[in-house]
């Protein structure tokens, strides 16, 4: 449904290219991680897909339409993306937040009529949020407003789902429900592709990882075929095991001690 | 306050010698100007820089004009005035334009702003004299003291004697005649008029009329339009641009006075100093405000 | 969080009447209130008739109109550039508008529209000279909305100097002139002024309210307003523009009236407002009940010498700063 295609980003004034001819698919019903160790890309390409990086070649599109032939509004219709990082300057009511999600429906004048409402009560049950819809924004602590943000995002009714990162700073109960989350929005038609460095957790829920270095594609595939050993540690430059959990049932990356000479 | 009581120190001690003295004074005497300051009075000075135009008006009149070897831009009168060198501004003067024509006097008006070139030529040993030029009553300080400077006491007192005889006579004729309410425009935004701090109030009172504003008690001060035309004057009183001014506002016809057309002109460049002209100042205004009776 | 009732918006258009009314009633002429209805009508003694309609009526309607704009640019400001602490005159806006004024006072002109269009020509300037200086920062500087802001107080510096040199070489007259301009006046309130800046402020308020959902959606951030499908960069370089012309209009009417474009809308915001359309409008009624009965203030306080209004209207500044410490400690 994303399909970026030898996609090049570029930040101006860099000596490379932070994205160096990227491509990969992110199809409806499938969960999609792109991965990679700290500036191999990852954020650079939620940017392209916000239109917020400059792409001097290579192509996303949307359904086969490439992205720069959409307007700003249809974009936000067919892509709801959800930043690493979003802070409100003034406390607004979570519902009222949440209903913002609709702005590319409504545009500047139209009134919300049935769809919206529902489309918003059904994004704050999704992510699990209802109880907190009358509380203000400045009093959510990080998981609850993490969640509210992916409540925004799903109000947008968009067939695509873009996280860039959307578990930092949650404990293993909001990690996990937020990833149980995601994957059931994959298995209900939604293509989802998600930003995580959670490279164990990601080996359990995605239907497909792309694992980037230093700007390209180093692999993809299922989890099993692209967690291989040498492979992580060329990437990641630290020894590492590639166990397989009997409990869980997927790749699990165990980095090894190394511990320092003093 | 404190000014007030340095300025009556001042004038106590500018005018004491001469009351107690005849012109037949020491040769060298120090008196003290509106700043507190020493003058040094004994030789004549042959190059006098004077930065007011009433200072530079009365040097003319007391037939020192060709010593006067710089003037501020505003001192036009009379029309050899004109001829001097222009040192520029009167007020915050540029000193170092001052020294360069080597004068052994300069004449100031003391506002606080003048201090500071005041203290510059003092340090380098040039004889300053800072004189108010608020009231008619500083107008004939000032003309004594530069008589006494010029070592000629008798042509000052001549001057003072010509201005005073003029202006006893407007204020004669119009003894009889009712005094009108009058309100004086000097500016606009914001509106500001004279004040009994100033000598142009005095001369209203010569002329036979009444400031409407005697009650502020500065030199002038800012009012309301409305307060104006609380106020109610018979007549206004306005230099060319103001009057023009006041003409084409339609908000200045809530005042009585402009409404009627009761709005006088006057020659700003006449009547807006203290000087040698005092007495053709207040003849113009009684002609304005009643004409037909002085002559 | 104080919640927003629909009453509040009948209270709010009833008080700014009523101060309107009391500012109208209440001058250096007393006139009793029946008098004062009379001359509104047109009714009555043609002095008191004369001073209702030709000298408190226009002055109190500028006040308003001033105090609205200011309120509304603020307001838009605040949420486009996400910062509760920003206000139309940081843009440069007032800065421009006085080099403006103060260059037409030291070339001798003195007529009201030559002043006025001199003011709102610099204050013009002054917006598209920032938006040129933000353009010196490069692609991802320009997207940023607070190298916007950063522009502004760098046009606003710029502007203070060249001031500070017209000044320093003028006559006591000019300077006079000027000094009274920049401190801000309601007091050459004409009919014509009035009228002008009615029809900016309708058209720059209009736009802003027109647009005022893309500002909820900029006051998200600008990757969140990406994802939204508002283009940052444009949608608060619109803002940025509307709201300074806005200021502009009212600089160039009333000269610099500080602080209202910074309080108010924290006023509004603590009545519970937040999706801009409505706080704009509320921002606007409550500038305009603040300016009025502050110039009436200017007016009464000191009579028969009036006070200028953007002394008062700084006076503001005081207390809510002191506020602003007390919630960061």
């Amino acid at each position: 449904m994303i399909a970026l295609q030898d996609l090049v980003v570029r930040y101006p004034g860099a000596g490379s290219n932070a994205v160096d001819g990227v491509s990969f698919v992110s199809s409806r019903g499938e969960l999609t991680a792109l991965a990679g160790p700290n500036g191999s890309g990852k954020s650079s390409i939620v940017r392209a897909l916000l239109r917020r990086a400059e792409t001097p070649s290579g192509s996303v599109s949307i359904d086969g339409r490439d992205v720069r032939s959409l307007s700003y509004g249809e974009l936000a219709k067919n892509i709801a993306v959800v930043p690493q990082r979003e802070e409100t300057a003034f406390p607004i009511r979570v519902q009222d937040y949440v209903a913002l999600g609709r702005y590319p429906h409504l545009g500047l004048w139209r009134a919300p009529g049935h769809e919206d409402f529902q489309a918003v009560d059904d994004a704050l049950s999704q992510a699990g949020v209802t109880e907190l819809a009358t509380r203000d924004t400045d009093a959510l602590s990080g998981g609850e407003w993490q969640r509210v943000r992916i409540a925004r995002a799903l109000a947008q009714r968009a067939p695509a789902l873009v996280l860039d990162e959307p578990t930092t700073f949650l404990d293993v109960a909001h990690e996990m429900s937020i990833f149980e989350l995601l994957f059931s929005l994959a298995r209900s038609g939604l293509a989802v592709l998600l930003v995580s460095h959670q490279l164990n957790l990601v080996a359990r829920f995605a239907d497909k990882i792309v694992l980037l270095d230093h700007g390209r594609v180093a692999t993809s595939g299922s989890p099993v075929e692209v967690m291989k050993a040498e492979r992580l540690e060329a990437i990641y430059g630290w020894p590492v095991v590639v166990t397989r959990d009997p409990a869980v049932g997927a790749p699990a990356l165990v980095p090894l001690r190394r511990p320092l000479q003093l | 306050m404190f000014f007030r009581s340095r300025l009556l120190l001042s004038t106590f001690l500018a005018v004491a010698p001469l009351v107690a003295c005849d012109k037949a004074s020491p040769r060298t005497d120090v008196v003290r100007d509106d700043f507190g300051d020493s003058v040094r009075i004994g030789a004549p000075p042959t190059r006098i820089v004077s930065l007011s135009p009433a200072t530079t008006e009365i040097l003319f009149t007391l037939g020192a004009g060709s010593r006067v070897v710089g003037r501020s831009k505003y001192d036009l009168w009379p029309d050899s005035a004109k001829l001097v060198q222009s040192l520029g501004n009167g007020m915050q003067p540029n000193v170092e334009a001052v020294l360069g024509v080597h004068p052994d006097l300069v004449l100031l008006y003391a506002s606080q702003d003048n201090r500071p070139a005041a203290d510059r030529l003092r340090s380098v040993g040039v004889n300053t004299v800072a004189m108010r030029q608020d009231h008619i009553a500083d107008f004939r300080r000032l003309v004594t003291l530069l008589g006494r400077i010029l070592n000629d006491s008798a042509r000052a007192q001549t001057v003072i004697d010509s201005v005073d005889h003029t202006m006893d006579r407007v204020q004669t004729a119009t003894r009889g005649a009712s005094r009108p309410k009058v309100f004086w425009h000097i500016w606009d935004a914001p509106l500001i008029t004279v004040g009994s701090g100033s000598f142009m109030d005095e001369l209203v009172n010569i002329a036979g009329a009444t400031n409407i504003y005697a009650d502020i008690t500065k030199p002038s001060g800012q009012i309301s339009l409305e307060d104006v035309a609380r106020r109610d004057p018979d007549f206004i009183l306005a230099g060319p641009i103001g009057a023009h001014a006041i003409e084409s506002d339609p908000r200045w016809r809530i005042v009585r006075a402009a409404r009627e057309g009761k709005i006088l002109v006057v020659d700003t460049g006449l009547v807006a100093r203290p000087s040698v002209r005092l007495g053709e100042a207040a003849l113009s205004l009684a002609q304005l405000l009643h004409p037909g009776t002085v002559r | 969080m104080t919640r927003f009732r629909p009453a509040y918006w009948p209270a709010l258009i009833a008080i700014l009447i009523l101060i309107a009314i009391i500012a109208v009633a209440r001058g250096a002429v007393s006139l009793p209130i029946v008098a004062v209805f009379e001359a509104l009508r047109g009714r009555g003694d043609p002095t008191a008739v004369a001073i209702v309609r030709d000298l408190r009526l226009p002055r109190v309607v500028l006040g308003a109109l001033v105090g609205a704009g200011l309120g509304a640019s603020g307001a838009v400001l605040q949420g486009a550039l996400r910062n509760s602490l920003a206000e139309p005159y940081l843009l440069g806006v007032s800065g421009g508008a006085a080099v403006g004024a103060v260059l037409a006072f030291s070339l001798g002109g003195t007529s009201e529209p030559v002043i006025t269009l001199a003011a709102f020509g610099g204050g013009v300037a002054a917006v598209f000279v920032a938006l040129a200086v933000s353009r010196a920062g490069g692609r991802a500087a320009r997207a940023d909305l607070r190298t916007l802001l950063i522009a502004g107080v760098i046009v606003g510096a710029f502007a203070n100097a060249a001031i500070m040199v017209a000044l320093a070489s003028a006559e006591p007259n000019t300077i006079r002139g000027a000094l009274w301009w920049m401190m801000g006046s309601a007091a050459d309130a004409t009919w014509t002024r009035v009228i002008w800046l009615a029809v900016s402020v309708a058209l720059a308020g209009g736009a802003l309210i027109y647009r005022a959902r893309e500002v909820d959606v900029l006051a998200l951030g600008e990757d969140t307003a990406a994802s939204l499908g508002v283009d940052a960069e444009n949608a608060g370089k619109r803002a940025f523009i509307l709201a300074a012309l806005l200021a502009a209009a009212t600089v160039a009417a009333a000269g610099l009236i500080g602080f209202v474009g910074l309080v108010v809308p924290h006023i509004a915001r603590g009545m519970g407002l937040r999706a801009h359309r409505p706080l704009i409008l509320a921002a606007g009624l409550i500038g305009a009940t603040l300016v009025v009965a502050a110039d009436l203030a200017a007016r009464t306080v000191a009579a028969p010498t009036e006070l200028p209004l953007g002394a008062i209207t700084a006076l503001l500044g005081v207390p809510f700063f002191l506020v602003q410490l007390r919630r960061l400690s």
